[in-house]
């Protein structure tokens, strides 16, 4: 167990810095020259007095972001590039060199609450809902109402979140009627309310935002529980139990852990499914979470904002896919036979 | 049970579906209709893509003009149409023709080009001219419908048949040679699986300036792992057959036994999968599109869907409802074709 938990975590390690390399590597291709953009604004407010000017400004500053070397003013090889990166990630610098780290952090720590709400109580309704209904499910298998219900899944996962999100808008905040706030965590003047009145207003806030990022991961599980209760429900001992009289609810119940152990392995495509979500929710609703801060920093093309998220957001579904793989492996004995 | 399953066609099919018993399995057979209407959609939305030029323009077909042929809408599919006689555009000189001129020229089926604008029919509602009715400007929906298919295709098929032939070859290899070959596979697959596919989309169409070729790329690096894992599962468990052993026992090559006799097991799984990833592309185009980083600003389901809704509040609902209802109905086809094969547990 232990020595399987070490090789995990190593591999955890090695993926991070895969992951995180590709990112590099596809930023650094991009003809983007952050030493450039910088020189060009400046350059509208008319700073520069001429070419050669302009030049030594841009060689400057390509010093300052850790582009070229200092000492010679040829580019930096990539590899150098990327492991002062690791380097300064290492040490929590996510900012890019020569930039106000705690500015950075200070924003990452305003956006990642709203985003945690967002996602964890959309996972937390997927699996509320989607395990007793995958067991529902499950239990009818090839049956028209099984039939039914999951061609309505199917079609709730045709649509995509942009087009629900534009849709639910449009038809109860915009144009049909006005139930929902089209947008913001909480009502101007809110903050004058009693506690109940505010948790209220704030539930009211974000109901469409969590309808529609919820529907993909609930229907995910579903579908998932639905095929591993269908599997354990052709087992000998499900035959046994309903011939010894045991009520099929009761059944369903046993069968409730066949089908909730395999969804811990489920984490691994639900969180960047999460992700997506989210950026498209953020932005549509305008709430200022990490989404809202990727959408901005990939716009704005800032390459150290754009690094930081995609290591905290795989760093998340790394560490959620080990916990799953444990918690599976503790919780069910047969995989530990497996390897 | 056993750990696979043989179908009517004799395929073999990962265990992952619900093992269903005969009496069931039967009472689960759609009815016919339900099972051509996805692949009618799909085919459709296909050619439209591919051919939108042809099929919705306001160039000719072939014209004749002073006697001599010209083909400016097949031109226009290859790359740009000339501009038309006379000094008017393509439009003008055909609506210009006389019954009795030398002159002829033969329309495409929806004679309106996305771009081609008319004063007199602003927010035109759907009439049985203009099916889907016109835009702000005057541009015909419907058109812009048929070349916003043709934005998705273009994007979607490529990175879709790149990623098939990608996966498919690295899945077989990893399948069939096993060893390190398979633990490398593997752990590239877990590498690109944890990739934020949307955030990479939006960063790889922002920083390489909506390139096609980046956008292509990027879907590649995600749609591979697909293909790859579920051509893996089908090869190691195939590879024991006896009708792989016969074949090796008669000396036949390995590549032989691959494409021969081991791809005709896994094909109907990867055109189950080359559904699902299709519908992933043209939802990640058309998201792009709506966020305003798309490859296409011109005419793309995404972009009419954020117009469109941006003018809904004056009642204009045809603007919106058109590109949503093709998006839907593309997206979910390719479900219901997907739908056969049933998502597999990401690591065990």
């Amino acid at each position: 167990m232990g020595r399987w938990f070490l090789i995990r975590l190593l591999w955890l390690l090695v993926t991070l810095l895969g992951v995180t390399f590709v990112t590099f590597f596809v930023l650094d291709c991009a003809p983007v020259d952050r030493a450039e953009i910088e020189v060009m604004k400046a350059g509208q407010s008319n700073s520069y007095v001429d070419v050669a000017h302009r030049n030594e400004s841009i060689k400057k500053l390509r010093v300052h972001y850790g582009m070229d070397d200092p000492a010679t003013g040829e580019p930096l090889p990539l590899w150098r590039r990327y492991s002062a990166w690791i380097g300064n990630a290492l040490t929590l610098r996510l900012a890019g060199p020569g930039e106000d780290h705690a500015a950075l952090w200070r924003r990452l720590a305003e956006a990642l609450p709203v985003t945690m709400l967002l996602g964890g109580i959309s996972l937390l309704l997927a699996l509320l809902l989607g395990l007793p209904i995958g067991v529902w499910l499950g239990r009818r298998v090839g049956r028209n109402r099984e039939r039914f219900w999951s061609a309505v899944m199917l079609c709730a996962i045709g649509i995509p979140e942009f087009l629900l999100a534009t849709l639910l808008l449009l038809t109860f905040s915009v144009v049909w009627v006005q139930w929902f706030p089209a947008g913001s965590l909480r009502s101007i003047g809110s903050d004058q309310w009693t506690f109940l009145w505010q948790l209220l207003d704030f539930a009211w806030h974000l109901t469409l935002p969590i309808l529609v990022m919820s529907i993909a991961p609930m229907v995910m599980v579903t579908r998932f529980v639905r095929d591993a209760v269908a599997r354990a429900s052709a087992a000998p001992f499900v035959t046994n139990l309903l011939a010894l009289g045991v009520e099929p609810k009761t059944v369903s119940r046993r069968l409730l852990r066949h089908g909730a152990v395999p969804v811990a392995t489920l984490a691994g495509g639900l969180l960047p499914m999460l992700v997506g979500g989210s950026i498209i929710v953020e932005n549509l609703f305008s709430l200022d979470g990490l989404g809202h801060l990727a959408f901005l920093a990939v716009l704005g093309q800032d390459q150290a904002v754009v690094m930081a998220l995609v290591l905290l957001t795989s760093t998340v579904t790394l560490v959620a896919l080990l916990v799953s793989d444990l918690l599976h492996r503790l919780v069910d004995a047969r995989v530990r036979l497996t390897d | 049970m056993s750990a696979v399953r043989t179908n009517t066609a004799g395929a073999i099919t990962a265990n992952t579906a619900p093992v269903l018993k005969p009496r069931k399995a039967a009472r689960r057979k759609q009815s016919a209709l339900l099972r051509w209407l996805p692949w009618t959609f799909v085919a459709i939305t296909l050619i439209m893509g591919v051919f939108a030029p042809v099929i919705a323009n306001d160039v000719p077909l072939v014209a004749k003009v002073d006697g001599s042929y010209s083909f400016p809408a097949f031109a226009d599919l290859v790359g740009d149409a000339p501009p038309g006689p006379q000094d008017l555009s393509w439009k003008q000189w055909w609506s210009r023709l006389g019954g009795q001129d030398e002159d002829w020229a033969w329309m495409p089926l929806r004679p309106y080009g996305p771009l081609e604008t008319d004063a007199s029919l602003f927010y035109g509602e759907p009439s049985w001219a203009h099916p889907f009715g016109n835009d702000d400007t005057g541009r015909d929906v419907l058109a812009r419908v048929v070349h916003g298919a043709g934005t998705a295709v273009s994007l979607g098929l490529p990175s879709v048949l790149l990623a098939a032939f990608l996966g498919t070859l690295l899945g077989a290899w990893a399948g069939l040679a096993r060893g390190i070959v398979d633990v490398v596979v593997q752990r590239f697959i877990e590498l690109f699986l944890c990739f934020p596919t949307l955030l990479f989309l939006l960063f790889a169409s922002a920083f390489f300036g909506s390139s096609w070729l980046a956008l292509v790329i990027v879907m590649v690096l995600r749609f591979w792992i697909s293909f790859a894992r579920i051509v893996r599962g089908e090869m190691l468990s195939l590879r024991e057959r006896d009708f792989v052993l016969v074949a090796r026992g008669l000396g036949i090559s390995t590549w032989r036994i691959l494409v021969g006799h081991l791809m005709p097991q896994v094909i109907s799984a990867i055109g189950v999968t080359a559904a699902f990833c299709m519908a992933s592309a043209i939802v990640a185009e058309s998201t792009l599109s709506f966020l305003g980083v798309g490859p296409s600003a011109e005419s793309s389901w995404g972009t009419m869907l954020r117009q469109g809704s941006e003018q809904a509040a004056i009642g204009a609902w045809h603007l919106w409802f058109f590109p949503a209802a093709a998006i839907i109905t593309v997206v979910v086809s390719c479900h219901m074709l997907a739908d056969r094969l049933r998502s597999q547990p990401v690591s065990q």
